[in-house]
């Protein structure tokens, strides 16, 4: 804030910034850039999406209820999910089914 | 470098893209009465050639599409036009290119001097390995595998039982098939099953017996999934003696005891009997009653269980074939196995054994059982496979589209190479035996060899061979070398520490180890030959639906590694020139003479010559000779060449055309079966075209839990990995997902011992101990008092611990029943390094 009370763009982007720190801190959650972030499983290259069963995503979560398999698909339930990567790293689909979405539009893909 | 590797991932990335555009076409092409509308085989990616080849992983036979650039293999697609898999893959499908670029693919031949594996020529190594095999003479045995091609086996048969009239040729489907051989022998008098994959389009209920083709065989088991998904109602029931991914999808879960599935399949004759619900008429048409030992030779007409089964112990059984018994010995003796009874032995609820009899007692029903390693892999695994082959007979359910017996085998070639060519210490081509006079007399006869030259006396089966070679030779260890192709028994054997590990201790005793990577095996040889692998060679391979498949060499090997194949007849070569007798056939010439239009001998055991021809094609149109006589005909090379695989007997038509056939013994499919007939059991061991239903009683394991080991410790595969992981732990995203072994574990008994999730316990079996991570909410539950612990981690090689008992009939060893304690160790030492989770 300026002396004036009137808020800069600056003031604006860092106030945003604490917020999310403080909401991924009340979250428990390690770091602000992971608290942007958040995994979508997309089911056109997931494996489980062609019949085929595969969990592995959901088998290596850290995060109790952060994936869960519905029908033998996976889905994020994005509450829960901390933007950790690891179902991304693990995922064996011959392309990626993990993307890593911002929370914020403007965050974009990771 | 890192330019192809990222060209590689951008082309997978493209095949994986068709791959799920063809699945889901492949749902509407079963639901829609018309084919869809044709879609372009494969991506169109310029500089990519393509061709067909069948995975190089399990049993299933998928055909992919090879994309070959700049001479490697840079992307794998779906085959669209493949029956097996109709377009899609599994997850090491998908991968299967990248098997070929491990980084520590082994490029030169290797020869042990003073003590140390050095580098050596090609033409050393193939002298020192003959000059070996000359030396050794009957203490030379050859091991190969479910994953050679017919071709290699076909060579290497002729090179051993042949030429050099020793029979020790064994292959690692010795491990993984033997049993469910011995059991269609008993039962149907010939190997393989008269089923096809067509049935899983067409069955009501699904049974597995301990069976988890969710992640064993995936692309099979998305057949009925696509089913489910598309609104058909398939009732699967799945009986185990753990919960699976497979046991995920079924509507009811039977968990047994260890052995239980005795038990549960005569309690199912017992009720099928009792409530007169089995099928009569095809039973008098087409079943005999068989067992052990025929009480009728006693005073005793009609004996009791436990009488029969204390008359067996006493007499012993009576062979692989059995005696005749009637049908009221055989109700007689399966009225012991009532619900009740039945309960107490395999700790199935009684209510859930009615249930499944009902299923059976249905004679609209269409029922697929399914089964592999849980029941092969079994010292009563010829009896259990009798029994469920049996349930089928008595009910009826048998030989219709989607009824019938489905024994999955797990390697790509367990049936091809082994089964087919005969690649086992007894066996000969084609279903011919060794001990068969007639037998060796035809095999003589087209090899060339002087009548009487073969010999008459089976060899060692596996356990048995390398139980010989890592015996000191004053006590009677009369294997002295072993030649090893396309497996990795160094990890993959049952107690490995007694069966291969003990061998480093024996100076005098030689392996020969043909491999692609550094392995458990090569770790002890003598010799190691760097061989080319999948479409780096041309290959036939058969599935576990009769179903022959043909591809091409696509890319060359790298540095000096050489075709298995080829190694076989360069030794094979170098023998005749050294002057052994057995290597000259009976027209002077050396047994693996081809010649060209001219009839002049073509080179072709010098490596720069061997692809001047196809000598796949020679071989296999050499060895199609010996199919015939079972009615076992594979078609004509060049006629594999133009499609994904036929399921033999594949018979010429009137108009020159090949025909496959789909159901064996049928009327109307199998032409073999004479008009009128319905079924007909043609190589019925009873020679009335009947099928043996078995008695078979119940009995435990080799090996229990007592006070001191408290679980039963079983063993397998996961979905990631191949075996013993030498292939798909060196691809990177395989090898991510799945990065180490662990040892799964009940959450009721893990919190019992205080154990946590993670934690680092020692296992111990009285063979030894290891070091793994629990894993308690993992892929898979076992019952209470169960371990589970996959086999393909290298840095913990769960063979060491593993029991070595066999099937008294088929000589295939339990890995899944080994009495084991857990202990936490946490405290007093340093945990092992990674691993999973």
């Amino acid at each position: 804030m300026t002396p004036h009370g009137k808020l800069t763009r600056r003031d604006l982007l860092v106030g945003r910034f604490r917020r999310a720190v403080e909401h991924a801190r009340a979250s428990n959650v390690a770091s602000t850039e992971s608290a942007q972030t958040k995994a979508v499983i997309q089911g056109r290259q997931c494996l489980a999406y062609r019949n085929l069963v595969c969990t592995t995503c959901y088998e290596r979560c850290p995060e109790a209820g952060a994936l869960v398999i519905d029908s033998g698909l996976p889905r994020v339930a994005a509450d829960k999910c901390t933007g950790c990567a690891i179902c991304r790293d693990v995922c064996p689909a011959p392309v990626n089914a993990v993307l890593m979405v911002g929370a914020k539009a403007e965050g974009g893909v990771r | 470098m890192e330019l192809e590797r990222r060209e590689f991932v951008k082309l997978a990335a493209m095949s994986a893209a068709v791959g799920a555009a063809s699945s889901m076409n492949a749902g509407k092409a079963c639901a829609a009465p018309v084919d869809p509308p044709p879609a372009p085989d494969r991506p169109d990616i310029p500089g990519v050639q393509w061709d067909k080849a069948p995975c190089r992983f399990c049993g299933v036979g998928c055909h992919v599409q090879v994309g070959v650039k700049d001479g490697k293999v840079a992307a794998i697609a779906g085959d669209r036009q493949a029956d097996v898999n109709k377009g899609l893959l599994c997850v090491k499908g998908y991968h299967v290119g990248m098997i070929l670029y491990g980084e520590d693919r082994l490029t030169t031949p290797m020869v042990k001097r003073n003590g140390k594996l050095e580098p050596a020529t090609w033409d050393e190594a193939i002298d020192v390995v003959a000059r070996r095999i000359m030396k050794s003479g009957k203490k030379f045995g050859m091991y190969i595998s479910g994953q050679s091609t017919v071709p290699e086996g076909y060579a290497a048969q002729k090179l051993v039982k042949g030429a050099l009239a020793n029979n020790h040729i064994e292959a690692n489907a010795r491990l993984c098939m033997a049993s469910a051989v011995t059991g269609f022998l008993s039962t149907y008098g010939v190997d393989e099953p008269a089923s096809c994959y067509d049935d899983l389009d067409a069955c009501d209920t699904l049974i597995m017996w301990g069976n988890n083709p969710a992640e064993m065989h995936p692309v099979l088991f998305s057949r009925v999934v696509d089913r489910i998904a598309r609104g058909e109602k398939i009732e699967i029931i799945d009986i185990g003696t753990r919960r699976t991914r497979t046991t995920d999808q079924a509507d009811h879960y039977l968990e047994m005891r260890p052995h239980g599935d005795l038990a549960i399949a005569n309690c199912l004759m017992q009720q099928l009997i009792e409530n007169d619900t089995y099928d009569k008429a095809f039973v008098e048409k087409h079943c005999n009653f068989r067992a052990d030992q025929d009480p009728r030779e006693t005073a005793e007409a009609l004996m009791d269980h436990d009488a029969y089964v204390a008359h067996v112990a006493k007499k012993g059984h009576s062979g692989l074939f059995g005696k005749p018994i009637t049908f009221a010995q055989f109700k007689k003796l399966v009225s012991y196995y009532t619900p009740e009874k039945t309960e107490q032995l395999a700790g199935v609820p009684a209510e859930q054994l009615r249930m499944l009899a009902k299923v059976f007692a249905d004679p609209k029903r269409r029922i697929v059982s399914m089964w592999c390693m849980g029941m092969n892999q079994h010292t009563a695994g010829t009896a259990v496979n009798n029994l469920v082959h049996g349930v089928h007979l008595l009910s009826g359910h048998w030989g219709r589209p989607g009824d019938g017996p489905q024994s999955l085998t797990g390697q790509p070639s367990a049936c091809g190479t082994v089964r087919e060519v005969g690649t086992l210490a007894h066996a000969l081509p084609g279903g011919r035996l060794v001990a068969k006079q007639p037998h060796r007399a035809f095999c003589e006869k087209a090899w060339k060899l002087p009548a009487g030259h073969m010999n008459p006396k089976p060899g060692y089966h596996t356990v048995k061979m390398f139980e010989q070679l890592c015996t000191p030779t004053d006590a009677g260890g009369d294997i002295d070398t072993v030649w090893v192709q396309v497996t990795n028994p160094g990890q993959s054997l049952p107690n490995t520490k007694k069966l291969y590990k003990a061998k480093a201790d024996l100076p005098d005793k030689f392996l020969i180890v043909s491999e692609v990577y550094p392995t458990a095996s090569t770790e002890l040889a003598d010799v190691v030959l760097p061989a080319a692998m999948w479409v780096e060679k041309n290959g036939v391979y058969g599935n576990s639906e009769r179903r022959t498949q043909q591809w091409f060499k696509m890319v060359d090997p790298p540095g000096d590694a050489r075709d298995d194949c080829w190694q076989t007849l360069a030794v094979a070569r170098r023998l005749f020139e050294l002057g052994h007798p057995g290597l000259r056939g009976t027209d002077g010439k050396w047994l693996f003479t081809i010649e060209d239009e001219n009839g002049d001998e073509i080179e072709y055991w010098k490596w720069e010559n061997y692809y001047k021809i196809n000598v796949d094609k020679h071989l296999f149109d050499e060895y199609r000779q010996f199919t015939f006589m079972k009615h076992k005909n594979v078609a004509p090379y060049d006629v594999l060449v133009k499609v994904r695989g036929l399921r033999w007997p594949v018979v010429e038509t009137a108009d020159g055309e090949f025909r496959e056939t789909r159901w064996r013994f049928v009327e109307g499919d199998d032409v073999y079966v004479e008009k009128g007939r319905g079924f007909q059991f043609y190589h019925s061991t009873s020679k009335d075209d009947r099928a043996q239903v078995w008695f078979r009683p119940h009995h435990q394991p080799a090996e229990l839990p007592d006070e001191r080991h408290d679980f039963m410790l079983t063993t397998g595969r996961v979905l990631e990995h191949w075996h013993t992981g030498t292939m798909t732990m060196r691809i990177p995203q395989l090898r991510r997902a799945m990065p180490g072994a662990y040892v799964e574990m009940n959450p009721d008994d893990a919190r019992e011992r205080g154990i946590s999730n993670g934690e680092v316990v020692a296992i111990t079996t009285p063979r030894g101990e290891m070091r793994l991570p629990v894993w308690t909410n993992g892929r898979a539950t076992p019952q209470r008092g169960h371990l589970f612990i996959p086999f393909f981690d290298e840095s913990a090689q769960i063979n060491d611990l593993t029991l070595d008992a066999i099937d008294p009939f088929s000589k295939q060893p339990d890995y899944k029943k080994s009495a084991a304690k857990v202990t936490r160790i946490s405290e007093f030492a340093p945990p092992r390094q990674g691993g999973n989770p």
